[in-house]
Protein backbone atom coordinates (compact mmCIF):
# COMPACT_ATOMS: atom_id res chain seq x y z
CA UNK A 1 0.00 0.00 0.00
CA UNK A 2 1.26 3.35 -0.68
CA UNK A 3 1.89 5.11 2.68
CA UNK A 4 3.92 8.14 1.11
CA UNK A 5 0.36 10.03 -0.15
CA UNK A 6 0.24 11.08 3.18
CA UNK A 7 3.30 12.58 3.38
CA UNK A 8 4.06 16.27 2.12
CA UNK A 9 7.17 15.50 1.15
CA UNK A 10 5.40 14.69 -2.49
CA UNK A 11 5.15 18.68 -2.72
CA UNK A 12 8.25 20.03 -4.77
CA UNK A 13 9.39 23.56 -3.76
CA UNK A 14 6.90 26.46 -4.30
CA UNK A 15 9.29 28.50 -6.06
CA UNK A 16 8.72 26.12 -9.25
CA UNK A 17 5.34 26.67 -9.68
CA UNK A 18 5.95 30.60 -8.65
CA UNK A 19 8.23 30.94 -11.70
CA UNK A 20 5.62 29.71 -14.21
CA UNK A 21 2.89 32.18 -12.66
CA UNK A 22 5.04 34.93 -11.98
CA UNK A 23 5.66 34.31 -16.07
CA UNK A 24 2.34 34.11 -17.34
CA UNK A 25 1.09 37.56 -17.24
CA UNK A 26 4.74 39.09 -18.35
CA UNK A 27 3.38 37.27 -21.90
CA UNK A 28 0.02 38.90 -21.75
CA UNK A 29 1.83 42.33 -21.55
CA UNK A 30 3.86 42.18 -23.93
CA UNK A 31 0.72 41.02 -26.33
CA UNK A 32 -0.39 44.33 -24.93
CA UNK A 33 2.73 45.99 -26.37
CA UNK A 34 2.29 43.73 -29.40
CA UNK A 35 -1.30 44.91 -30.00
CA UNK A 36 -0.49 48.83 -29.36
CA UNK A 37 1.95 48.58 -32.12
CA UNK A 38 0.32 46.15 -34.79
CA UNK A 39 -2.53 48.90 -35.33
CA UNK A 40 -6.21 47.80 -36.94
CA UNK A 41 -4.77 45.75 -39.83
CA UNK A 42 -3.97 43.33 -36.80
CA UNK A 43 -7.80 42.18 -36.65
CA UNK A 44 -8.82 41.79 -40.28
CA UNK A 45 -8.30 38.01 -40.06
CA UNK A 46 -6.77 34.90 -37.63
CA UNK A 47 -4.53 34.37 -40.30
CA UNK A 48 -2.39 37.82 -40.32
CA UNK A 49 0.93 36.89 -38.88
CA UNK A 50 1.09 39.17 -35.73
CA UNK A 51 -2.73 37.46 -34.86
CA UNK A 52 -0.76 34.37 -34.67
CA UNK A 53 1.99 35.46 -32.32
CA UNK A 54 -1.11 37.30 -30.21
CA UNK A 55 -3.13 33.47 -29.90
CA UNK A 56 -0.02 31.99 -29.08
CA UNK A 57 1.05 34.73 -26.78
CA UNK A 58 -2.83 33.80 -24.97
CA UNK A 59 -2.23 29.87 -24.86
CA UNK A 60 1.23 29.20 -24.82
CA UNK A 61 2.49 31.87 -22.84
CA UNK A 62 -0.57 32.45 -19.84
CA UNK A 63 -2.95 29.57 -20.10
CA UNK A 64 -0.26 27.22 -20.58
CA UNK A 65 1.95 28.26 -18.21
CA UNK A 66 -0.48 28.79 -15.50
CA UNK A 67 -1.62 25.14 -16.34
CA UNK A 68 1.80 23.70 -16.46
CA UNK A 69 3.00 25.07 -13.01
CA UNK A 70 -0.86 23.77 -11.72
CA UNK A 71 -0.09 20.67 -12.85
CA UNK A 72 3.15 20.54 -11.04
CA UNK A 73 1.58 20.75 -7.32
CA UNK A 74 -1.67 19.59 -7.88
CA UNK A 75 -0.79 15.97 -9.52
CA UNK A 76 1.21 15.43 -5.68
CA UNK A 77 -1.79 16.46 -3.65
CA UNK A 78 -4.49 14.61 -5.87
CA UNK A 79 -2.34 11.58 -6.87
CA UNK A 80 -0.20 11.20 -4.09
CA UNK A 81 3.12 10.79 -5.62
CA UNK A 82 5.68 13.23 -6.12
CA UNK A 83 7.86 14.05 -9.10
CA UNK A 84 11.41 12.42 -9.72
CA UNK A 85 14.35 15.48 -9.40
CA UNK A 86 11.56 18.64 -9.49
CA UNK A 87 13.96 21.35 -9.23
CA UNK A 88 16.04 20.31 -12.25
CA UNK A 89 12.90 19.18 -14.62
CA UNK A 90 11.08 22.44 -13.48
CA UNK A 91 13.67 25.14 -13.80
CA UNK A 92 15.23 23.41 -17.11
CA UNK A 93 11.81 22.82 -18.95
CA UNK A 94 10.58 26.40 -17.69
CA UNK A 95 13.29 28.40 -18.94
CA UNK A 96 13.51 26.39 -22.44
CA UNK A 97 9.63 26.76 -22.58
CA UNK A 98 9.65 30.66 -21.88
CA UNK A 99 11.93 31.05 -24.53
CA UNK A 100 10.51 28.82 -27.13
CA UNK A 101 7.42 30.74 -26.30
CA UNK A 102 9.33 34.40 -27.19
CA UNK A 103 10.91 32.91 -30.07
CA UNK A 104 7.82 31.44 -31.42
CA UNK A 105 6.32 34.81 -31.42
CA UNK A 106 8.80 36.75 -32.81
CA UNK A 107 8.92 34.22 -35.65
CA UNK A 108 5.57 35.13 -36.56
CA UNK A 109 6.11 38.91 -36.43
CA UNK A 110 9.70 38.55 -38.03
CA UNK A 111 9.37 35.87 -40.05
CA UNK A 112 13.12 35.01 -39.63
CA UNK A 113 14.36 31.31 -40.20
CA UNK A 114 16.54 31.10 -37.46
CA UNK A 115 13.33 31.93 -35.35
CA UNK A 116 11.72 29.40 -36.48
CA UNK A 117 13.93 26.65 -36.01
CA UNK A 118 14.95 28.41 -32.50
CA UNK A 119 11.49 28.01 -31.52
CA UNK A 120 10.95 24.81 -32.67
CA UNK A 121 14.10 23.39 -30.64
CA UNK A 122 13.34 24.99 -27.54
CA UNK A 123 9.75 24.54 -27.55
CA UNK A 124 10.67 20.62 -28.39
CA UNK A 125 12.79 20.43 -25.75
CA UNK A 126 10.82 22.47 -23.09
CA UNK A 127 7.80 20.92 -23.61
CA UNK A 128 9.28 17.29 -24.11
CA UNK A 129 11.27 17.39 -20.60
CA UNK A 130 7.80 18.74 -18.95
CA UNK A 131 5.48 15.83 -20.29
CA UNK A 132 8.18 13.03 -19.97
CA UNK A 133 8.24 13.63 -16.28
CA UNK A 134 4.24 14.39 -16.13
CA UNK A 135 3.73 10.95 -18.12
CA UNK A 136 6.15 9.21 -15.97
CA UNK A 137 3.89 10.37 -13.04
CA UNK A 138 0.62 9.25 -14.42
CA UNK A 139 1.63 5.91 -16.07
CA UNK A 140 3.04 5.06 -12.62
CA UNK A 141 1.22 3.98 -10.26
CA UNK A 142 -1.12 6.76 -9.08
CA UNK A 143 -4.20 6.85 -7.30
CA UNK A 144 -7.41 6.39 -9.73
CA UNK A 145 -10.25 9.32 -10.13
CA UNK A 146 -12.29 10.91 -12.98
CA UNK A 147 -9.87 13.73 -12.12
CA UNK A 148 -6.87 11.72 -13.20
CA UNK A 149 -8.23 10.06 -16.06
CA UNK A 150 -8.83 14.12 -17.45
CA UNK A 151 -5.14 14.87 -17.05
CA UNK A 152 -4.45 12.00 -18.86
CA UNK A 153 -7.04 12.77 -21.99
CA UNK A 154 -5.72 16.39 -21.94
CA UNK A 155 -2.46 15.74 -21.76
CA UNK A 156 -2.68 13.64 -25.16
CA UNK A 157 -4.67 16.57 -26.26
CA UNK A 158 -1.08 18.25 -25.66
CA UNK A 159 0.75 15.95 -27.25
CA UNK A 160 -1.38 15.71 -30.41
CA UNK A 161 -0.91 20.00 -30.27
CA UNK A 162 2.61 19.85 -29.93
CA UNK A 163 3.51 17.30 -32.34
CA UNK A 164 0.87 19.19 -35.03
CA UNK A 165 2.41 22.40 -34.13
CA UNK A 166 6.26 20.87 -34.85
CA UNK A 167 5.46 19.74 -38.76
CA UNK A 168 3.52 23.39 -39.26
CA UNK A 169 6.66 25.12 -37.63
CA UNK A 170 9.01 22.55 -39.76
CA UNK A 171 7.20 23.06 -42.96
CA UNK A 172 7.06 27.14 -42.02
CA UNK A 173 10.87 26.48 -42.17
CA UNK A 174 11.27 24.82 -45.44
CA UNK A 175 10.90 21.29 -44.35
CA UNK A 176 8.91 19.18 -46.97
CA UNK A 177 5.96 17.32 -45.85
CA UNK A 178 4.41 14.44 -47.48
CA UNK A 179 1.26 16.02 -46.97
CA UNK A 180 -0.29 19.25 -47.43
CA UNK A 181 -0.72 21.38 -44.35
CA UNK A 182 -3.96 22.85 -44.93
CA UNK A 183 -6.31 25.38 -42.91
CA UNK A 184 -8.13 22.20 -41.53
CA UNK A 185 -4.96 20.79 -40.14
CA UNK A 186 -4.26 24.35 -38.22
CA UNK A 187 -8.05 24.41 -37.61
CA UNK A 188 -6.93 20.79 -35.60
CA UNK A 189 -4.01 21.86 -33.91
CA UNK A 190 -6.06 24.94 -32.22
CA UNK A 191 -9.00 23.06 -31.59
CA UNK A 192 -6.97 20.27 -30.00
CA UNK A 193 -5.06 23.15 -28.02
CA UNK A 194 -8.56 25.09 -26.89
CA UNK A 195 -10.73 22.19 -26.51
CA UNK A 196 -8.45 18.93 -25.74
CA UNK A 197 -5.52 20.69 -23.45
CA UNK A 198 -6.90 23.84 -22.07
CA UNK A 199 -10.76 22.45 -21.58
CA UNK A 200 -10.91 19.06 -20.53
CA UNK A 201 -8.05 20.14 -17.92
CA UNK A 202 -10.55 22.59 -16.80
CA UNK A 203 -13.16 19.99 -16.54
CA UNK A 204 -11.47 17.75 -15.07
CA UNK A 205 -9.92 20.30 -12.38
CA UNK A 206 -13.48 21.84 -11.67
CA UNK A 207 -14.27 17.95 -10.30
CA UNK A 208 -11.73 17.95 -7.00
CA UNK A 209 -11.60 22.54 -6.42
CA UNK A 210 -15.28 23.24 -6.51
CA UNK A 211 -15.90 20.76 -3.80
CA UNK A 212 -13.13 21.49 -1.95
CA UNK A 213 -12.51 25.13 -2.00
CA UNK A 214 -16.45 25.77 -2.26
CA UNK A 215 -18.10 23.06 -0.06
CA UNK A 216 -19.46 21.68 -3.55
CA UNK A 217 -21.31 18.47 -4.07
CA UNK A 218 -19.86 16.51 -6.55
CA UNK A 219 -20.12 16.70 -9.94
CA UNK A 220 -23.13 13.95 -11.29
CA UNK A 221 -21.24 10.85 -12.00
CA UNK A 222 -22.25 10.57 -15.10
CA UNK A 223 -20.33 14.08 -15.97
CA UNK A 224 -17.17 12.87 -14.05
CA UNK A 225 -17.01 9.97 -15.64
CA UNK A 226 -17.73 10.26 -19.47
CA UNK A 227 -17.95 14.06 -20.40
CA UNK A 228 -14.45 14.39 -21.16
CA UNK A 229 -13.72 11.49 -22.96
CA UNK A 230 -17.02 12.46 -24.63
CA UNK A 231 -15.15 15.55 -25.63
CA UNK A 232 -12.04 13.70 -26.27
CA UNK A 233 -13.60 11.46 -28.99
CA UNK A 234 -15.34 14.62 -30.47
CA UNK A 235 -12.13 15.67 -30.98
CA UNK A 236 -11.42 12.80 -32.76
CA UNK A 237 -14.05 12.67 -35.02
CA UNK A 238 -13.53 16.31 -35.61
CA UNK A 239 -10.95 15.53 -38.38
CA UNK A 240 -13.20 13.48 -40.59
CA UNK A 241 -15.94 15.06 -39.83
CA UNK A 242 -15.49 18.70 -38.59
CA UNK A 243 -18.69 20.54 -38.52
CA UNK A 244 -20.95 17.74 -37.30
CA UNK A 245 -18.24 17.10 -34.47
CA UNK A 246 -17.58 20.82 -33.48
CA UNK A 247 -21.38 21.19 -32.75
CA UNK A 248 -21.33 18.10 -30.52
CA UNK A 249 -18.34 19.84 -28.85
CA UNK A 250 -20.37 23.02 -27.94
CA UNK A 251 -23.43 21.02 -26.81
CA UNK A 252 -20.69 19.35 -24.46
CA UNK A 253 -19.56 22.32 -22.75
CA UNK A 254 -23.52 23.94 -22.61
CA UNK A 255 -23.94 20.13 -20.11
CA UNK A 256 -20.88 21.27 -18.50
CA UNK A 257 -22.23 24.78 -18.26
CA UNK A 258 -25.37 23.67 -16.55
CA UNK A 259 -23.84 21.20 -13.88
CA UNK A 260 -21.53 23.80 -13.30
CA UNK A 261 -24.56 26.14 -12.36
CA UNK A 262 -26.08 23.31 -10.52
CA UNK A 263 -23.15 22.34 -8.49
CA UNK A 264 -22.44 26.14 -7.48
CA UNK A 265 -26.03 26.54 -6.65
CA UNK A 266 -25.83 23.32 -4.33
CA UNK A 267 -22.70 24.46 -2.49
CA UNK A 268 -22.85 25.36 0.89
CA UNK A 269 -20.14 28.08 1.44
CA UNK A 270 -22.53 30.85 0.32
CA UNK A 271 -20.24 33.48 1.37
CA UNK A 272 -18.91 36.03 -1.36
CA UNK A 273 -16.23 34.58 -3.63
CA UNK A 274 -14.79 36.38 -6.43
CA UNK A 275 -13.54 32.85 -8.22
CA UNK A 276 -17.36 31.28 -7.97
CA UNK A 277 -18.36 34.55 -9.88
CA UNK A 278 -15.20 33.91 -12.15
CA UNK A 279 -16.82 30.15 -12.81
CA UNK A 280 -20.38 31.22 -12.97
CA UNK A 281 -18.76 33.91 -15.81
CA UNK A 282 -17.26 30.94 -17.22
CA UNK A 283 -20.69 28.87 -16.82
CA UNK A 284 -22.90 31.71 -18.91
CA UNK A 285 -20.28 32.24 -21.20
CA UNK A 286 -20.46 28.36 -22.09
CA UNK A 287 -24.00 28.90 -23.06
CA UNK A 288 -23.86 31.89 -24.79
CA UNK A 289 -21.41 30.42 -26.66
CA UNK A 290 -24.23 27.73 -27.34
CA UNK A 291 -26.68 30.44 -28.84
CA UNK A 292 -24.37 32.13 -30.78
CA UNK A 293 -22.80 28.62 -32.54
CA UNK A 294 -25.95 27.72 -33.40
CA UNK A 295 -27.07 31.14 -35.08
CA UNK A 296 -27.87 31.02 -39.09
CA UNK A 297 -24.81 32.56 -40.52
CA UNK A 298 -27.26 35.37 -42.02
CA UNK A 299 -26.61 36.86 -38.92
CA UNK A 300 -22.54 36.80 -39.38
CA UNK A 301 -21.17 39.72 -41.84
CA UNK A 302 -24.00 39.72 -43.71
CA UNK A 303 -26.09 42.90 -45.02
CA UNK A 304 -29.65 41.14 -43.85
CA UNK A 305 -29.05 40.32 -40.85
CA UNK A 306 -31.94 40.41 -38.16
CA UNK A 307 -29.77 42.48 -35.33
CA UNK A 308 -29.28 45.78 -36.03
CA UNK A 309 -25.50 45.10 -36.28
CA UNK A 310 -23.83 41.90 -38.42
CA UNK A 311 -22.13 40.13 -36.14
CA UNK A 312 -18.25 40.05 -36.99
CA UNK A 313 -16.53 37.09 -38.22
CA UNK A 314 -17.82 33.88 -36.39
CA UNK A 315 -14.71 31.91 -35.86
CA UNK A 316 -12.48 34.65 -34.60
CA UNK A 317 -16.16 35.70 -32.33
CA UNK A 318 -16.38 32.33 -30.84
CA UNK A 319 -12.31 31.43 -30.25
CA UNK A 320 -12.22 35.23 -28.43
CA UNK A 321 -15.02 34.04 -26.48
CA UNK A 322 -13.84 30.90 -25.58
CA UNK A 323 -10.21 32.06 -24.20
CA UNK A 324 -10.74 35.10 -22.98
CA UNK A 325 -14.48 34.87 -21.19
CA UNK A 326 -14.10 30.81 -20.51
CA UNK A 327 -10.28 30.09 -20.29
CA UNK A 328 -8.98 32.71 -18.32
CA UNK A 329 -11.80 32.95 -15.89
CA UNK A 330 -11.24 29.76 -15.21
CA UNK A 331 -7.89 30.29 -14.54
CA UNK A 332 -7.96 33.12 -13.08
CA UNK A 333 -10.87 31.93 -10.42
CA UNK A 334 -7.71 29.09 -9.63
CA UNK A 335 -5.24 31.62 -9.39
CA UNK A 336 -6.69 33.51 -6.84
CA UNK A 337 -7.38 30.61 -4.98
CA UNK A 338 -4.00 28.73 -5.32
CA UNK A 339 -1.41 31.23 -4.91
CA UNK A 340 -2.64 31.67 -1.19
CA UNK A 341 -3.17 28.23 -0.95
CA UNK A 342 -0.26 26.82 -1.58
CA UNK A 343 1.92 29.69 0.01
CA UNK A 344 -0.29 28.72 3.33
CA UNK A 345 0.16 25.16 2.67
CA UNK A 346 3.96 24.94 2.23
CA UNK A 347 4.20 26.93 5.41
CA UNK A 348 2.14 25.15 7.84
CA UNK A 349 3.87 21.71 6.31
CA UNK A 350 6.91 23.20 7.73
CA UNK A 351 5.41 24.48 10.97
CA UNK A 352 4.36 20.45 11.75
CA UNK A 353 7.57 19.89 13.74
CA UNK A 354 7.91 23.23 14.72
CA UNK A 355 4.88 24.46 16.13
CA UNK A 356 5.19 27.31 18.06
CA UNK A 357 6.27 28.93 14.45
CA UNK A 358 2.80 28.57 13.22
CA UNK A 359 2.50 32.20 15.10
CA UNK A 360 4.13 33.65 12.00
CA UNK A 361 1.95 32.33 8.96
CA UNK A 362 -0.49 34.83 7.84
CA UNK A 363 -3.94 33.83 7.09
CA UNK A 364 -5.53 32.89 3.55
CA UNK A 365 -6.84 36.66 2.74
CA UNK A 366 -3.44 38.06 3.54
CA UNK A 367 -1.53 36.40 1.08
CA UNK A 368 -4.09 37.41 -1.48
CA UNK A 369 -6.55 40.09 -0.13
CA UNK A 370 -9.99 39.71 -1.20
CA UNK A 371 -10.92 43.17 -2.28
CA UNK A 372 -8.22 43.14 -4.59
CA UNK A 373 -9.32 39.70 -6.35
CA UNK A 374 -12.63 41.50 -6.65
CA UNK A 375 -10.92 44.20 -8.17
CA UNK A 376 -9.53 41.81 -10.63
CA UNK A 377 -12.44 40.26 -11.83
CA UNK A 378 -13.87 43.56 -13.28
CA UNK A 379 -10.83 44.60 -14.76
CA UNK A 380 -11.00 41.20 -16.42
CA UNK A 381 -14.57 42.14 -17.59
CA UNK A 382 -13.88 45.62 -18.81
CA UNK A 383 -11.25 44.03 -20.78
CA UNK A 384 -13.17 40.91 -22.23
CA UNK A 385 -15.84 43.66 -23.37
CA UNK A 386 -13.02 45.65 -25.02
CA UNK A 387 -11.81 42.27 -26.97
CA UNK A 388 -15.74 42.25 -27.70
CA UNK A 389 -15.65 46.05 -29.00
CA UNK A 390 -12.44 45.83 -31.12
CA UNK A 391 -13.34 42.79 -33.04
CA UNK A 392 -16.73 44.52 -33.83
CA UNK A 393 -14.50 47.93 -34.67
CA UNK A 394 -10.34 47.74 -34.98
CA UNK A 395 -9.64 51.49 -34.58
CA UNK A 396 -10.70 50.59 -30.99
CA UNK A 397 -7.33 48.36 -30.13
CA UNK A 398 -5.79 51.22 -28.17
CA UNK A 399 -8.77 50.90 -25.61
CA UNK A 400 -8.29 46.74 -25.83
CA UNK A 401 -4.09 47.02 -25.16
CA UNK A 402 -4.55 49.37 -22.15
CA UNK A 403 -7.53 47.17 -20.56
CA UNK A 404 -4.54 44.16 -20.93
CA UNK A 405 -2.08 46.13 -19.45
CA UNK A 406 -3.86 47.47 -16.63
CA UNK A 407 -5.19 43.48 -15.84
CA UNK A 408 -2.45 41.84 -16.45
CA UNK A 409 -0.11 44.38 -14.70
CA UNK A 410 -2.69 44.25 -12.03
CA UNK A 411 -2.78 40.22 -11.60
CA UNK A 412 1.44 40.40 -12.03
CA UNK A 413 1.09 42.84 -8.76
CA UNK A 414 -1.03 40.29 -6.96
CA UNK A 415 1.16 37.69 -7.33
CA UNK A 416 4.15 39.72 -6.41
CA UNK A 417 2.92 40.42 -3.03
CA UNK A 418 1.68 36.80 -2.48
CA UNK A 419 5.36 35.44 -2.89
CA UNK A 420 7.13 38.81 -1.30
CA UNK A 421 4.74 37.91 1.88
CA UNK A 422 5.38 33.82 1.69
CA UNK A 423 9.17 34.39 1.58
CA UNK A 424 9.38 36.99 4.18
CA UNK A 425 7.39 34.31 6.56
CA UNK A 426 9.36 31.41 5.48
CA UNK A 427 12.44 33.33 6.55
CA UNK A 428 11.23 33.90 9.46
CA UNK A 429 10.39 30.31 10.84
CA UNK A 430 13.40 29.27 9.36
CA UNK A 431 14.92 31.71 11.92
CA UNK A 432 12.50 30.28 14.27
CA UNK A 433 13.78 26.50 13.04
CA UNK A 434 17.42 27.69 13.87
CA UNK A 435 16.67 28.90 16.96
CA UNK B 1 -23.97 -0.38 10.60
CA UNK B 2 -22.05 1.52 9.20
CA UNK B 3 -17.78 1.29 7.82
CA UNK B 4 -15.06 3.40 9.35
CA UNK B 5 -14.98 5.29 5.97
CA UNK B 6 -18.42 5.91 5.96
CA UNK B 7 -19.38 7.37 9.45
CA UNK B 8 -15.99 9.34 9.68
CA UNK B 9 -16.66 10.92 6.09
CA UNK B 10 -20.34 11.52 7.12
CA UNK B 11 -18.72 13.73 9.92
CA UNK B 12 -16.25 15.44 8.01
CA UNK B 13 -19.58 16.80 5.89
CA UNK B 14 -21.25 17.73 8.75
CA UNK B 15 -18.39 19.62 10.21
CA UNK B 16 -18.53 21.62 6.87
CA UNK B 17 -21.59 22.50 6.98
CA UNK B 18 -22.11 23.66 10.44
CA UNK B 19 -18.83 25.49 9.80
CA UNK B 20 -20.25 27.08 6.52
CA UNK B 21 -23.23 28.21 8.70
CA UNK B 22 -20.76 29.77 11.30
CA UNK B 23 -19.52 31.48 8.08
CA UNK B 24 -22.28 32.89 6.39
CA UNK B 25 -23.56 34.28 9.81
CA UNK B 26 -20.25 36.05 10.49
CA UNK B 27 -20.35 37.76 6.83
CA UNK B 28 -24.01 38.81 7.95
CA UNK B 29 -22.74 40.34 10.43
CA UNK B 30 -25.56 38.29 12.71
CA UNK B 31 -23.29 37.58 15.93
CA UNK B 32 -25.25 35.72 18.05
CA UNK B 33 -26.74 32.95 15.48
CA UNK B 34 -22.31 33.08 14.68
CA UNK B 35 -21.76 32.14 18.22
CA UNK B 36 -24.61 29.54 18.10
CA UNK B 37 -23.34 27.89 14.51
CA UNK B 38 -19.49 27.87 15.74
CA UNK B 39 -19.72 26.72 19.17
CA UNK B 40 -22.08 23.51 17.20
CA UNK B 41 -19.12 23.30 14.91
CA UNK B 42 -16.37 23.30 18.10
CA UNK B 43 -18.00 20.54 19.50
CA UNK B 44 -18.61 18.58 16.59
CA UNK B 45 -15.07 18.84 15.76
CA UNK B 46 -13.52 17.88 19.01
CA UNK B 47 -15.70 14.55 19.75
CA UNK B 48 -14.51 14.21 16.15
CA UNK B 49 -10.57 14.43 16.66
CA UNK B 50 -11.21 12.20 20.02
CA UNK B 51 -12.91 9.39 18.05
CA UNK B 52 -9.40 9.62 15.43
CA UNK B 53 -6.73 9.90 18.62
CA UNK B 54 -7.96 7.91 21.47
CA UNK B 55 -9.88 5.26 19.84
CA UNK B 56 -9.17 4.83 15.89
CA UNK B 57 -4.98 6.28 15.47
CA UNK B 58 -4.13 3.95 18.70
CA UNK B 59 -6.03 0.95 17.28
CA UNK B 60 -4.48 1.18 14.01
CA UNK B 61 -1.12 1.77 15.09
CA UNK B 62 -1.53 -1.36 16.79
CA UNK B 63 -2.91 -3.21 14.08
CA UNK B 64 -0.12 -1.92 11.74
CA UNK B 65 2.79 -1.19 14.08
CA UNK B 66 3.38 2.01 12.61
CA UNK B 67 3.42 4.68 15.29
CA UNK B 68 5.79 7.36 12.99
CA UNK B 69 3.67 7.42 10.16
CA UNK B 70 0.34 8.91 8.90
CA UNK B 71 -1.39 8.73 12.23
CA UNK B 72 1.20 11.10 13.46
CA UNK B 73 1.23 13.22 10.49
CA UNK B 74 -2.75 13.62 11.16
CA UNK B 75 -2.20 14.47 15.09
CA UNK B 76 0.48 17.01 14.17
CA UNK B 77 -2.30 18.57 11.62
CA UNK B 78 -4.73 18.25 14.24
CA UNK B 79 -2.95 20.05 16.47
CA UNK B 80 -2.40 22.94 13.92
CA UNK B 81 -6.59 22.54 13.41
CA UNK B 82 -7.43 23.28 17.32
CA UNK B 83 -4.64 26.63 17.07
CA UNK B 84 -6.59 27.89 14.04
CA UNK B 85 -10.31 27.30 15.90
CA UNK B 86 -8.51 29.01 19.27
CA UNK B 87 -7.89 31.95 16.83
CA UNK B 88 -11.39 31.95 15.48
CA UNK B 89 -12.48 31.93 19.19
CA UNK B 90 -10.86 35.24 19.57
CA UNK B 91 -11.74 36.90 16.24
CA UNK B 92 -15.24 35.67 16.78
CA UNK B 93 -15.37 37.03 20.25
CA UNK B 94 -13.53 40.55 19.22
CA UNK B 95 -16.62 40.09 16.49
CA UNK B 96 -13.23 41.07 14.31
CA UNK B 97 -15.18 39.99 10.56
CA UNK B 98 -12.38 40.28 8.17
CA UNK B 99 -9.94 38.58 9.99
CA UNK B 100 -12.80 36.23 10.99
CA UNK B 101 -13.19 34.97 7.50
CA UNK B 102 -9.50 35.15 6.25
CA UNK B 103 -8.72 32.50 9.30
CA UNK B 104 -12.17 30.80 8.18
CA UNK B 105 -11.06 30.55 4.44
CA UNK B 106 -7.56 29.14 5.92
CA UNK B 107 -9.08 26.15 8.16
CA UNK B 108 -11.58 25.85 5.79
CA UNK B 109 -8.86 24.50 3.17
CA UNK B 110 -6.22 22.53 5.99
CA UNK B 111 -9.56 20.96 7.07
CA UNK B 112 -10.59 19.86 3.42
CA UNK B 113 -6.71 18.60 2.82
CA UNK B 114 -6.46 17.07 5.90
CA UNK B 115 -10.25 15.12 5.12
CA UNK B 116 -8.83 14.40 1.83
CA UNK B 117 -5.68 12.10 3.18
CA UNK B 118 -8.05 10.68 5.61
CA UNK B 119 -11.01 9.75 3.11
CA UNK B 120 -8.69 8.93 0.46
CA UNK B 121 -5.66 6.90 2.29
CA UNK B 122 -6.28 6.46 6.10
CA UNK B 123 -9.96 5.27 6.07
CA UNK B 124 -9.57 2.89 3.85
CA UNK B 125 -6.37 1.41 5.06
CA UNK B 126 -8.28 1.61 8.57
CA UNK B 127 -11.16 -0.32 7.18
CA UNK B 128 -8.32 -2.98 6.03
CA UNK B 129 -6.48 -3.68 9.27
CA UNK B 130 -9.25 -3.25 12.18
CA UNK B 131 -11.80 -6.35 11.95
CA UNK B 132 -13.51 -4.97 14.61
CA UNK B 133 -14.07 -0.97 12.92
CA UNK B 134 -17.79 -1.57 12.30
CA UNK B 135 -17.80 -2.25 16.40
CA UNK B 136 -16.05 0.52 16.92
CA UNK B 137 -18.20 3.04 15.09
CA UNK B 138 -21.16 1.61 17.08
CA UNK B 139 -19.48 2.76 20.19
CA UNK B 140 -19.56 6.10 18.73
CA UNK B 141 -22.99 6.28 18.09
CA UNK B 142 -23.72 4.91 21.17
CA UNK B 143 -21.69 7.25 23.53
CA UNK B 144 -19.60 10.30 23.15
CA UNK B 145 -16.09 9.90 23.70
CA UNK B 146 -14.93 13.67 24.16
Amino acid sequence: MNMSGLSFNALPPIDLPFRFFISAPLFIIACALLILFSGEALWLSRWQANMLALTHGFTLGFLTMVMMGALLQLLPVIGGIGLAKPRLMASTSHILYSAGVIALMLNFIFAENWLTISALILLSLGFGIYLCAIIWLLVKKISQSDAINGFRLALTSLVVVLLLGVLLLASRAGITMPFTLDKQFTNIHALFGLVGWAGILIISVSFQVLPMFHVAPNMPKYIRQYLSVSIFIFLLVYMVYAEFALGLIVISHGVFALTLFYVINQRKRKIDDTSIKYWQLAAATLLLLNVLYFLPDSFYRSADTPLFIALPDKTMLLTAIFIYFYLLSVIQAMLLKILPFLSYTHLQQRCLIDFSAMQFIPHMHEFLNKKQGLALYYLHILSGLSLLAVICEPSLYVFFAACLLLEFSWLLLLMIKCMHLYFTVSQKIHLSNKA
Amino acid sequence: MSSIPEYMTAKHRECDEVFCQAEAAVAERNWPLALTNWQCFASELTEHLAQEEEVLFPQFEQATGMTTGPTQVMRMEHQQMRALVQELDNALAAKAKDEYLGLAETLMVMMQQHNMKEEMMLYPMMAQHLSDGDQLIEGFKGSKVA
